[in-house]
């Protein structure tokens, strides 16, 4: 069940320094947001918010108000770990957990939310793994160890781990950034065909990609959101200087 | 002008790789024979070691044979001995310091690594790095003086009261023995299992914790189903070598556990380790069989080190389950 | 990387470990502080009533024993003339008489520098395995050598000189009673036998009418280490019990029927300290200097005796009387009103032949000088000195040397 997501004036701080300004933006329901900008401008901190996830950082600290499915993320009565159980997170460098075989990898969050129905797992790795284009390249090899997978696999096993769960909203922080081209083209494939069933916001660097898979676009500089828009509007004729500086290479 | 460039730029190559080719003739080789050296030097002095404790024990060998191991007796007045109860002595004084320390230790190491606050971090750490490096006869005065009353009137008396059917707690609570020696060993490791296992801990990459923080694990579900197993040889390491000082440990144990050689069911009862015999009897010993069978025991020491070593060594390969084990090891 | 991390620390914990050893103080006295159980600890206080009488007694006889034993040996004997020629005797061996020598050998060296005497205190059994294999000049033994072992040694054999007497107390830790436990030869080897198990025991209660004995298990307590301290305690045991000498018999460490063990004079003192209804064996000297609680024994005349420097002195004495030439012989469980059964001697184990002429003189010089002049330093250090009697034996003993 896709959800979208309504961000009011976040800030977010590493220690005393401010990383984020008064960021404002809604993240539609099943459609990809793409977040853009310079390197160190905030984009991972800002998705990182959106899960709860900058806090677990020592010393980062957020203020502002996250709308989601009617509640205020961080709202001193929410449960983080509740919060992350619902939006989904894919990390730049593929991370599958070393000691578990690749079924486990994919079982880890229900066994994790203490799933009840045991019978219904292998259903659901196999279902997961097939949304992460996985299954095929996997099926004769689930007991092995999920670090005897490829670069390109593994990022797709962390995204099936992430799909097992059945999240809401699914962040991703460059999910194709250590891949090739070919693996790239497979999660962009995938991210597409995803947005049916759950509502994407992703970090990328490469702006063909955020062009090919992107609803909407975002454009951060220096912690602050310079423009927001359909991609389409964004790439052909933004609104600021600046992003369209940004776009056609002159800086960052 | 481009051709120019490249043969610039080619000439440069050749110059790095004329300079690296020296460093190859001359210190590559060096260097391979001097840690050659070396690593030769370990093997030898650990081959001469054996080789003296073996002529040394040569007639206790040659006298008591093969059951000089379960032998139980041990008098010098009529030079019979056996050697059964100081192992069982120094092995279940050591089990039971490491069955303590462990848990304890892994939970103090992750609770300085991922609970603590990060200004309490750093003292604690530093007191228990200061703790590791008392020397063992501090912590033996401090077992006979403080450690011992307290267990005997808090451990061992309870024990005995409500547990005294069982065997293990049977007899008199004189707080010398068995467990006092345990739990003393305990203590005296922990600091050290503990610093390992905060190193090892700490070296947990960050995306593993946050990869199950993000599939919605709480802080405790994230020690024990991804730091734990990621760490578990490094921390399996740490136990060992504990383990390691627990078995070699002398002038405290010595002290607390009542130095009898005698096999007893029960903990509350006195025993005697390996080391403390040899350490006690070895100067005044008069008769030069006593002397060979007290090398002998320390040639036995060696032996059980060396095969509790190897069912480590088994245990961690086991646990890491071939090649990703070697990886998650660095 | 733990390892280069833990080297890299190593110099920061070695200066700190001060501060730790004050910490670890610091709990030790907090904890004794709030520990109010009497027995626990031995108060000075509680063995003042037994010793006064005996020191002071001990003290003016054997003075004046010392005096004319100083006077026979200016009164000019043989007399050995040290060397000229600056030597260097090396000796090893019994830690027991360690203290002693070293008193003896600064003043021995103060008046007559161009002697040096160094002695390693390797225990007993290491200063027979040096003699035997001839890297010393002399050694130290609290307990003789076996003719077995006789035969092992070089440069002609071995000559036995008694050099001090050991005295062995026996302390005990018993909540309300700080003096006056009275023991016997069967008493005592029972408890160490296992027989006796209560304080309250028959036997025990028969010979300490005025003590009111508590209904509490005894602990035997006795040395882990080998020692001569335990090679005298047994030797006594055996003398005075049969059944103590066919079941365990005698040396430096034996198969004990019961008890724990601590390790040295200190553990032993320590443990019964620690443990309440316990008993335990220590050096005399070590008991004096520590106010521990010693008891009374029966001797072989029957009288109920502390030990004691002059009481040892007696026993030895007595064993004078039948001596061997080579002086290897017990001296436990002597006769005299005033003797003290459980006394051993201390010898110096010297080689028959020393083929470096300068050495044997240093030698012969050193060691006679050793148990006449150099006996003073004896009683202030708790030590029993060398009746006369054997000094004279030593005198044609030390003659033989080649
Ligand atoms: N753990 C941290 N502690 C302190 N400062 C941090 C931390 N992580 C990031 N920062 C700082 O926060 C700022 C934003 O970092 P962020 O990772 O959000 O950038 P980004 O836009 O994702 O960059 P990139 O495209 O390189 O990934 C940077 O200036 C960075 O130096
Ligand atoms: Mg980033």
């Amino acid at each position: 069940m896709a959800k979208d997501m309504l961000v009011q004036d976040l800030k977010a701080w590493y220690g005393t320094q401010q990383i984020l300004k008064n960021i404002n933006l809604k993240i539609e329901k099943n459609s990809v947001t793409a977040i853009i900008g310079p390197s160190g401008c905030g984009k991972s901190t800002f998705i990182r918010c959106l899960n709860r996830m900058h806090e677990v950082t020592p010393g980062a600290r957020v203020e502002g108000k996250v709308w989601f499915d009617g509640i205020n993320l961080y709202d001193p009565d929410v449960d983080p770990v509740q919060i992350r159980k619902r939006v989904g997170m894919v990390f730049q460098k593929p991370n599958p957990f070393p000691t578990m075989s690749i079924f486990e990898n994919v079982a880890a969050g229900l066994r994790l939310n203490g799933f009840k129905d045991k019978k219904r797992i292998p259903e659901i790795v196999e279902r997961s793994l097939r949304m992460a284009a996985l299954w095929d390249e996997v099926k004769d090899r689930l007991h092995e160890s999920g670090m005897s997978l490829s670069g390109g696999q593994q990022q797709r096993l962390c995204i099936a781990r992430s799909l097992a769960v059945e999240p809401e909203i699914l962040l991703m922080d460059e999910p194709a950034s250590a891949l090739d081209p070919i693996a790239t083209g497979h999660i962009e494939e995938l991210i597409v065909e995803l947005k049916d069933k759950v509502t994407i916001a992703i970090v990328t660097h490469n702006m063909q990609q955020a062009a090919r898979i992107a609803d909407y676009t975002a454009f951060f500089l220096h912690g602050e959101l310079v423009e927001y828009n359909q991609t389409e509007k964004i790439f052909t004729s933004p609104d600021d200087k600046r992003t369209e500086d940004y776009l056609s290479g002159r800086f960052g | 002008m481009k051709e120019k460039m490249e043969a610039v730029a080619e000439q440069k190559i050749a110059i790095d790789l004329y300079k690296n080719g020296q460093n190859r003739k001359v210190m590559e080789p060096l260097f391979r024979w001097t840690s050659l050296v070396f690593a030769g030097l370990i093997v030898l002095s650990l081959a001469a070691m054996i080789l003296v404790m073996v002529v040394e024990s040569w007639p206790s060998i040659t006298t008591f044979g093969i059951r000089f191991i379960w032998d139980t007796a041990w008098n010098p007045v009529t030079l019979e001995f056996g050697a059964l109860p100081y192992i069982y002595g120094t092995v279940v004084s050591s089990i039971i310091a490491i069955l303590v320390a462990t848990p304890i230790s892994i939970g103090c190491a992750l609770f300085l690594t991922e609970m603590a606050p990060s200004w309490i971090r750093a003292p604690i750490g530093f007191l228990i790095e200061l703790l590791a490096a008392i020397p063992s006869i501090l912590f033996g005065l401090w077992g006979l003086f403080v450690f011992m009353p307290f267990v005997r009137e808090y451990i061992q008396v309870p024990l005995n009261q409500f547990f005294g059917f069982i065997p293990l707690f049977a007899g008199e609570p004189r707080g010398l023995g068995m467990l006092s020696a345990g739990l003393l060993l305990a203590i005296m490791i922990i600091p050290i299992i503990t610093a390992l296992a905060r190193d090892v801990i700490s070296a947990v990459p960050s995306l593993q914790k946050e990869g199950a923080l993000a599939l919605g694990a709480t802080k405790w579900e994230v020690m024990r189903k991804v730091i734990l197993p990621y760490s578990r040889v490094g921390i399996l390491g740490a136990v060992m070598l504990g383990l390691g000082r627990a078995l070699g440990e002398t002038m405290a144990v010595i002290m607390i556990i009542g130095n009898r050689p005698e096999i007893n069911l029960s903990l509350l009862e006195p025993g005697q380790s390996m080391a403390g015999v040899i350490a006690t009897q070895f100067n005044e010993s008069i008769h030069s069989l006593h002397v060979s069978a007290l090398i002998e025991i320390g040639l036995l020491l060696f032996l059980v080190t060396f095969l509790l070593n190897v069912i480590a060594r088994f245990l961690i390969w086991k646990v890491s389950g071939g090649k990703n084990g070697v990886r998650v090891v660095q | 990387m733990l390892s280069k991390r833990f080297s890299e620390k190593k110099g920061v914990k070695g200066g700190l470990l001060f501060l730790a050893i004050l910490m670890l103080a610091l709990l030790v006295a907090a904890c004794g502080a709030g520990n109010d159980n009497g027995s626990q600890s031995i108060d000075p206080a509680q063995t003042e009533t037994t010793e006064p009488t005996d020191a002071s007694d001990s003290t003016e006889q054997d003075q004046a024993e010392q005096d004319s034993a100083a006077d026979d040996a200016e009164g000019g004997e043989e007399g050995y003339a040290p060397p000229t020629a600056n030597v260097t005797l090396r000796g090893a061996g019994a830690s027991f008489p360690h203290p002693l020598f070293m008193s003896m050998f600064y003043d021995y060296n103060q008046q007559y520098p161009n002697i040096i005497v160094d002695y390693e205190s390797t225990g007993s059994g290491g200063g027979q395995r040096a003699l035997k294999e001839g890297t010393v000049d002399f050694a130290a033994s609290d307990a003789y050598m076996t003719e077995e072992d006789m035969a092992e040694v070089p440069n002609g054999g071995v000559i036995h000189i008694p050099i001090t007497i050991g005295t062995v107390a026996i302390i005990y830790n018993l909540e309300g009673i700080d003096t006056g436990l009275k023991l016997t030869q069967e008493t005592l080897s029972k408890i160490y036998l296992g027989e006796i198990t209560r304080w309250n025991d028959p036997l025990l209660v028969a010979d300490n009418p005025d003590l009111d004995l508590p209904d509490q298990a005894i602990t035997v307590v006795h040395r882990s280490d080998s020692s001569g301290t335990t090679s005298i305690f047994t030797d006594y045991l055996s003398k005075v019990s049969p059944e103590w000498a066919e079941k365990v018999g005698s040396g430096t460490a034996v198969d004990w029927p019961t008890g724990i063990g601590g390790n040295k004079n200190d553990g032993v003192a320590a443990q019964v300290a620690q443990t309440p209804g316990s008993i335990g064996y220590v050096e005399f000297a070590f008991a004096v200097e520590n106010n521990l609680t010693y008891a009374q024994l029966r001797n072989k005349d029957g009288y109920f005796v502390f030990p004691s420097l002059e009481a040892a002195s007696l026993a030895a004495a007595d064993a004078a009387a039948n001596m061997p030439e080579d002086t290897r012989v017990s001296l436990v469980e002597k006769g005299g009103k005033d003797s003290y059964g459980i006394v051993g001697t201390s010898w110096l184990l010297l080689y028959k032949e020393y083929p470096d002429p300068d050495k044997k003189a240093a030698i012969q010089h050193l060691v006679s000088w050793m148990y006449r002049e150099g006996q003073k330093h004896a009683e202030p250090l708790h030590y029993a000195p060398i009746p006369e009697e054997i000094a004279q034996i030593n005198d044609r003993n030390l003659a033989k040397i080649k």
